[in-house]
């Protein structure tokens, strides 16, 4: 029992040498496509570590989930290959592509103990750009280097969040830019004949609100005029003349009335018409897609 | 007392071998999503250090508006697993012909006649093959990279010429 606190001190001193150390990596590399620039990706990125690279011993790891412990499965072949490439790890990164899915496989040995210490499964769809992005970011989370930029990289290749998705112009925008003007909503929708439909609509029906108002004003005043000259007056004929007068200002005034009325009704709807038809016609993403005549060598479109 | 420091190492030996050692980390993107293991919810991403007992297990992985995950592993004694998810988002597509008398498929599976529909489909490509009078007289593959409506023509309109 003495011995146990010899042992701990023994264990954290060999922690604190071994942290020490300079990572030293023999990269076996394994892709079933050429990946240009991947081993100088890695001496770049990572210059506080030292790179070996071979890619003659991937057998030795393509049957590893076959063994009964994995993790121990080439300590004798993983410590003869520390002590020959005088590295502290072994990395195995094996890169396939099978239709459109890539799929990265990563496995850190230590060549101390021979043992598997770290595994890493990629496998994503639709990710044909980001292979050596991967591969940075696996060897940066081994390492315990992982920069901004392989993140914000991986996050430009994937496809975007339905409801991160920001769009220059929208209908919402065309909308509220018809409900300020009638037909900016669609001018800004690239709709210029129904614009211009629009805009000259509401403008009459506003001149119209704006011309039966006038006359019904004058009406009304005139009106006015002819009861106050009717109430002074005693003359017959001048009797007559302001009753006949007020008799048809009124009339005009009734009629100027309903007609203001219904042109501010109509101009009303139809600016809440034209905002909701701006909004219906907005911009939103479209692909015209034709007929491709040789149906036996399908393009990609897109 | 050496008889006890060793009965305590046998049994904690004991411990790791039952409860299992292998280190676990789940992250997915998009974040904050519920990882399932074995039908059980071990809490949301990023799931970092956890742990896991060798063996076979499965991984559900589902969020509103992304493509669920179903993710098989063999996890193998004394080794720490990292597992990282994409999932792919699920856009709302219209798809609309002004032609007359076309059937679509899409993907070999879906079958539709309909001059406008709405799909959900994952992000990615997707092939395209059309119909008229039982004959294929088209296939293309159509890349959704955003919710968006694709307008099927026989021939090229005169302005995109």
């Amino acid at each position: 029992m003495k011995k146990l606190p010899q042992y701990f001190l023994f264990l954290f001193l060999g922690s604190l040498y071994s942290a020490n150390l300079e990572s030293t990596f023999l990269v076996l590399n394994h892709f079933d496509k050429f990946l240009p620039n991947a081993d100088s990706s890695l001496i770049e990125n990572f210059s506080n570590s030292t790179f070996e690279f071979d890619s003659t011993f991937h057998i030795l790891f393509e049957d590893i989930d076959n063994h009964a412990n994995p993790a121990s499965s080439h300590m004798v072949t993983i410590k003869e290959l520390g002590e020959k490439y005088q590295v502290n790890y072994i990395l195995f990164n094996r890169i396939e592509h099978i239709d459109d899915r890539f799929i990265l496989n990563g496995l850190l040995f230590n060549t101390r103990s021979g043992g598997l210490i770290h595994r890493r499964k990629v496998d994503l769809k639709q990710y044909l750009n980001g292979q050596i992005n991967e591969l940075n970011m696996w060897v940066g989370n081994t390492v315990g280097q992982v920069e901004k930029k392989w993140e914000n990289n991986r996050k430009s290749i994937l496809f975007s969040n339905p409801e991160e998705i920001n769009y220059e112009k929208t209908p919402r925008g065309a909308a509220i830019r018809s409900l300020v003007a009638p037909g900016w909503g669609q001018l800004y929708s690239d709709k210029k004949v129904s614009a211009g439909v629009w805009a000259g609509t509401e403008s009459t029906l506003s001149l119209a609100v704006l011309i039966s108002f006038l006359n019904y004003d004058a009406a009304a005043k005139s009106y006015k005029s002819n009861l106050t000259l009717y109430n002074e007056t005693d003359d017959e004929k001048e009797v007559a003349k302001y009753r006949t007068n007020a008799e048809s200002d009124w009339d005009d005034h009734v009629r100027f009335s309903a007609l203001a009325i219904a042109f501010a009704g109509a101009t009303g709807t139809g600016w809440v018409a034209n905002s909701i038809h701006a909004w219906i016609v907005g911009p939103r993403p479209y692909k015209n897609l034709y007929q491709k005549w040789n149906p036996k060598s399908p393009n990609t479109t897109g | 007392m050496l008889r006890n420091y060793k009965w305590f190492l046998g049994s904690l030996l004991l411990l790791v071998n039952l409860f299992g050692q292998v280190k676990l980390s789940v992250k997915t993107i998009p974040k904050k999503v519920n990882i399932m293991l074995d039908g059980i919810n071990i809490g949301k991403s990023p799931i970092i250090n956890d742990r896991i007992t060798p063996g076979i297990h499965k991984f559900e992985i589902a969020k509103s508006g992304f493509a669920p995950i179903t993710y098989d592993i063999l996890v193998n004694p004394s080794q720490a697993v990292h597992l990282d998810f994409f999932m792919n988002p699920i856009y709302q597509v219209k798809f609309k012909t002004q032609e007359k008398g076309l059937v679509f498929e899409l993907n070999g599976e879906h079958l539709w006649d309909d001059p406008f529909i709405r799909l959900d489909l994952e992000a990615g490509d997707h092939f395209l093959r059309v119909f008229k009078l039982n004959e294929i007289i088209d296939e293309q593959t159509i890349h959704v990279d955003e919710p968006k409506k694709f307008n099927y023509y026989l021939k090229k309109l005169i302005s995109e010429k």
